[in-house]
């Protein structure tokens, strides 16, 4: 006979009250749902037909269903792998070398040790405000550096970040006591080797979140592909979206001195497929998030001070 | 400088670590900041490149930071600026926590994912295509929100002719945005926390209020203070799409809408003037820049552990 | 204190590091520079074509990349090489990226030879005042003079700067002329004359028509935020702008336009409509509007060119008259549409004009860089009419009008035979406006039109479309204008105007 097991639910004595729980979660559901809600428009839209969009304005439910725009897309052929191919080739690299270079800059600022800690901090703090502007950028970037049209234009320039590096070292400061890395020091360990076998473990949750927060940047980049890229392999995702909205934009805007453009405006892509691309370039990075998110949840941690 | 050879020495793992994160910030961020110097100029180009149009360009002083100034909107997106920043700093900190220890407290963890996971989705989406959203629901003629208003027997608002309620739309949409993203470093920094504290205050008698307020909020301190103290840097700065594309550039709304990076793009759109633009990223690095250093100072002065630098 | 001192001498450190670097960097542009100096004025003063040493013409357009680029390519070079022994290296930037990137290759200094520049982007008089393209005075007499000939010389005219042409511009429509459009369907629905409708006056009765025989998702006039009400004046620096001249002023007083009567009447009617309904109420907040895909709507204005109804009909499905709102004007900026400058920092500048000269007179190269290659783009189907294959819409669909003398190309099977004839007519009738040729350089006061461009975007498309009460909002505006600077940018405006007068005579 088969009998359901079941694994006993496991009480949490400091759990909030019922109560408490089902206002949270009202108050909390509510607000989460107007977070996705335009998001089910952006999809339902991407599968309408455009006529009836222009005719009949936004609708949860497609009015009339069309793959239209999804088609348009995949028309473009290789392009549009080739750019996702990109994207995440450029984000899985970008998001290993900035870890890197963050969490060892972020590591010497925590230790209080360090003589010079307050000097690189701020020295790091102060690229955050000032910036020489895009021109000088570019001309370190193409003319000292020769990256155009290589994939390194779309790494490196935003490979380090104060703010992460300054997040990061809070976290190091604040889950490893330096009563642990004393201790390990007594035991022989040299600093990188505290730092990748002891320090690194403790702070998963932290390096998990600015592992997120660099593919998102890395993810979600265009600015660099406009300045650095004009080669169509190198072409990544939200580039490539941008790019297209960025000329419907203008050619709407300028028509009227442009004089003979009528021609080009039937060209240029429309609003469902203007959609379409929002899904193809959030859904994949949307799925990536749980891979992360499972790093958040409390206690995944072990406690470390026990011995 | 002994000291300086005495902490190579002893410290040179930590130099070696510290390295490659250094040379890339001389590279990509302080070798280009010679570019600030256009802003003291009246760029022109000469055919040599870039070097040879800074040099041979006319020295200006202060002429290019004029148009910030010179009229009455100088006050009024200042005014706009910083308390929009104001506002959205506090308010997301509050939020940004709040939320974090709430995910945390939910009963049904799985829930709390799902939340959690939508509440990150508006980050995805751009300005522009929020705003169609936000007109969708505040057009005066096929609006949601006045159809809903007409359908209970009141007028219709013209919601982009009426500055009223723009200070509340806008500070509702710049958190709603960004919660998502801004809470989650605090959701990591609560999971990084010993859960024997938590058994211990519970043991204890402490009640779910005190252990937040004795345990958990402690603890974020440091984070907090890094996070708020960063964000002040960028109080003259502005999130250009909100403030451009939320409020569809309507000029009857600018005296709430208008801030100082929507003054700049307007400012530049006959003339691009490089030196003028370059002027006005400065002048809004260099206040920001104050505003750290007097608080960072502050907060040493309470808790040295806390501060920047 | 510590702290203090490790960071100014790490400060030092880093200027002492750009400044090393700098160097490196400006030596290599300047003896580039000297080296292609030396080889240019080695081929000229050879002079014949057989002894021009080869030369890669870097040239910038716009318009989205083409996958068949280089193929095209591959055959323009065969010839060019034979006519001048040059070749092309020709990027494209897309629409909306153009002019951004131009702005930071320009300001980087990187050599380059042609580019594209009009009034609507990559601006040829901002960039002529920063001194980024060359004066092509001398080099359209040397090695342009085919390409003079052909152009109206208005068009010259119109975009000189201090006496210099500092753009090789493209021959196609020269004048400029709004015109209302018509969605045929309402006009024959309820027998409409449209032969004499200029004034918003002449308008409105047949908008009241549609307002009050068809349902409310009609729009009468289908209009976006950007619209303006005609009026007789020249906009010196923009129709955003109110800064203006009489279309028909012998003295040319800048006037500003806020003060004259022609505004408060305008001003006043548009208010009429809006309040009647005639508009849509969110007008002011429409950035642009998508009348023609849907249809519903009655009437509209678009700028004008020979047989454009053909063009409109065929790209809406459905058929669109038009009527004239005023005469043809040739403004400066109309013939600043379309051009092509040659760079300051140009390896060899008379190349480059050589190249231009042969684009714009050369039939067969002008319409291989246009078309593409017979038989794989296109097959024609007489001397002069072609037919597009599928394979330009896939791989070589380039924007005509860039490229260089439209009068050159070839015709489509649906287009009057005697479209380029109808252009020439059309040019030929534009009357010139008062300041056409003149080009205001902002600089002494580019405060102030800082200032202005911000009070503009708060209230002139809120008053030009109606939507506000120009009772309240005039004099509101008409005093913000006068506090960011107004007055002394007229007053800049008619020192500048003053003097190029004089040069004119």
């Amino acid at each position: 006979m088969e009998v359901f097991k079941r694994k006993p639910k496991e009480v949490d004595n400091n759990a909030i009250t019922p109560f408490w729980n089902v206002v949270l979660n009202i108050v909390i559901g509510v607000f989460a749902f107007t977070c996705v809600f335009p998001f089910l428009f952006v999809i339902a839209i991407s599968f309408t037909d455009e006529k009836v969009l222009a005719l009949n304005g936004f609708s949860l439910i497609p009015e009339k269903f069309s793959m239209a725009a999804y088609q348009f897309i995949f028309n473009t052929g290789d392009q549009l792998f080739r750019s996702f191919g990109v994207t995440l080739l450029v984000t899985v690299l970008g998001t290993l070398i900035s870890l890197f270079l963050i969490t060892t800059y972020a590591y010497v600022l925590s230790r209080r040790s360090f003589r010079y800690r307050n000097f690189f901090s701020f020295f790091a703090f102060f690229t955050m405000l000032f910036s020489g502007g895009m021109v000088p950028n570019y001309i370190v970037a193409t003319q000292f550096l020769h990256l155009y049209n290589t994939i390194w234009a779309l790494i490196l320039p935003i490979a380090m970040n104060a703010f992460f590096i300054l997040v990061m070292r809070t976290f190091f400061q604040t889950s490893v006591p330096d009563a642990l890395i004393e201790a390990a020091k007594i035991d022989g360990s040299g600093e990188f080797r505290t730092f990748l076998q002891i320090v690194l473990p403790i702070s998963l949750p932290g390096i998990a979140t600015i592992g997120l927060f660099c593919t998102l940047g890395y993810w979600n980049d265009w600015f660099n592909a406009l300045l650095y890229i004009d080669d169509a392999s190198l072409v990544p995702l939200q580039a490539m979206l941008m790019r297209i909205q960025n000329n419907m934009e203008f050619v709407i805007q300028n028509s009227m001195q442009m004089g003979s453009s009528f021609e080009i405006a039937a060209t240029l892509p429309t609003e469902t497929v203007r959609m379409a691309m929002v899904v193809l370039a959030t859904l994949p990075i949307a799925l990536a998030y749980p891979f992360f998110q499972k790093y958040f949840v409390k206690g995944l941690t072990v406690g470390s001070l026990k011995e | 400088m002994s000291a300086f050879f005495k902490s190579l020495n002893k410290d040179k793992v930590l130099w070696f670590m510290v390295l490659p994160g250094t040379i890339w910030f001389l590279i990509f961020c302080y070798l280009p900041m010679f570019g600030t110097i256009i802003a003291f100029k009246d760029f022109k180009i000469h055919r040599d490149g870039f070097f040879a149009s800074v040099l041979n360009s006319k020295w200006v002083g202060l002429e290019n930071f004029n148009f910030l100034f010179s009229t009455e909107d100088a006050y009024i997106i200042t005014r706009n600026t910083i308390l929009y920043n104001v506002a959205l700093i506090s308010l997301g900190l509050v939020l940004a926590v709040g939320i974090a220890i709430t995910l945390n407290e939910l009963v049904n963890k799985r829930m709390a994912k799902v939340y959690q996971t939508a509440m990150f989705m508006p980050y995805f989406l751009s300005w522009v295509i929020i705003s169609f959203f936000t007109f969708s629901f505040l057009s005066v003629d096929k609006g949601i929100l006045n159809q809903v208003i007409v359908y209970f027997g009141g007028d219709p608002v013209s919601w982009y002719g009426d500055t009223r309620f723009w200070p509340y739309i806008l500070i509702f949409m710049g958190i709603w945005k960004s919660i998502g993203y801004s809470s989650v470093v605090y959701l990591a920094a609560i999971a990084g926390i010993d859960k024997s504290y938590y058994e211990a205050a519970m043991i204890d008698g402490a009640s779910k209020w005190q252990q937040i307020k004795f345990i958990t909020l402690p603890l974020l301190k440091p984070l907090m203070v890094t996070l708020t103290i960063l964000a002040i840097g960028g109080i003259f700065r502005s999130d250009f799409g909100l403030f451009y594309q939320i409020p569809r550039d309507s000029g009857v709304l600018y005296s709430v809408t208008n801030v100082i990076d929507t003054y700049i793009y307007r400012s530049m759109s006959t003339t691009g003037n490089l030196g003028m633009s370059t002027a006005a990223g400065l002048y809004q690095s260099i206040v920001g820049f104050i505003m750290v250093i007097v608080t960072n100072s502050i907060v040493k002065k309470i808790s040295k552990e806390n501060a920047i630098f | 204190m510590k702290v203090k001192k490790s960071l100014t001498l790490a400060l030092a450190g880093t200027m002492l590091f750009s400044g090393l670097l700098a160097g490196c960097g400006s030596n290599n542009n300047t003896n580039a520079a000297k080296e292609t100096n030396n080889s240019a004025a080695a081929g000229n003063s050879a002079g014949s074509t057989s002894e021009l040493k080869p030369y890669e013409l870097k040239m910038y357009l716009i318009g989205g990349p083409q996958k068949d680029l280089d193929l095209v390519l591959k055959e323009v070079n065969k010839y060019t090489q034979e006519k001048i022994n040059a070749t092309l290296n020709i990027t494209m930037f897309d629409w909306g990226d153009y002019d951004k990137k131009m702005q930071v290759i320009t300001a980087s200094g990187e050599p380059y030879d042609i580019a594209f520049t009009s009034s609507w982007t990559n601006d040829f008089r901002r960039n002529a005042a920063n001194g980024t393209f060359l004066g092509l005075n001398d080099l359209l007499d040397k090695y342009g003079k085919e390409t003079k000939e052909v152009l109206d010389p208005r068009f010259l005219e119109g975009t000189k700067i201090k006496g210099e042409i500092y753009g090789v511009p493209v021959n196609k429509e020269l004048g400029q002329q709004w015109v209302w459009r018509f969605n045929k369907k309402y006009v024959d629905k309820y027998n409409m004359d449209i032969s004499n409708i200029r004034t918003l006056d002449d308008l409105e009765p047949l908008l009241k028509t549609i307002k009050e025989n068809e349902p409310a998702d009609i729009t009468p006039l289908a209009v976006p935020k950007g619209f303006k009400p005609f009026m007789p004046f020249d906009y010196v620096l923009g129709d955003e702008l109110p800064i203006g001249v009489y279309m028909d002023s012998t003295d040319g007083k800048v006037v500003n336009i806020l003060e004259t009567p022609e505004l408060a009447t305008s001003l006043d009617t548009m208010r009429r409509l809006y309040t009647a309904g005639y508009l849509r109420p969110d007008v002011a907040t429409l950035e642009g509007i998508d009348n023609i895909k849907t249809g519903k709507w009655f009437a509209d204005r678009e700028i004008t060119q020979p047989y454009a109804e053909k063009g409109w009909s065929r790209s809406a499905g459905y058929e669109i008259v038009t009527s004239p709102m005023h005469e043809p004007y040739v403004y400066t900026q109309s013939a600043a549409g379309s051009m092509h400058a040659i760079s300051v920092t140009s390896g060899d500048p008379e190349r480059a004009m050589m190249f231009l000269n042969l684009l714009n007179t050369d039939k067969y190269l002008r319409n291989l860089l246009n078309y593409g290659i017979e038989g794989t783009h296109y097959k024609k189907i007489s001397e002069n009419v072609i037919e597009d294959l599928p394979a330009m819409q896939d791989s070589y669909a380039m924007p005509g009008f860039t490229l260089g003398n439209m009068l050159l190309t070839y015709l489509h099977a649906d287009d009057p035979a005697d479209k380029w004839d109808a252009f020439k007519k059309f040019n030929d009738s534009s009357k010139e406006a008062p300041t056409f040729g003149f080009a205001f350089d902002p600089t002494p006061v580019k405060t102030e039109v800082a200032a202005i461009n911000n009070v503009t975007k708060e209230f002139m498309p809120a008053l030009y479309t109606g939507s506000v009460d120009p009772k309240t909002y005039l004099p509101k505006a008409t005093k913000k204008f006068k506090e960011a600077g107004l007055e002394k940018v007229i007053a800049e405006v008619q020192k500048q105007l003053d003097e190029w007068n004089q040069t004119k005579k």
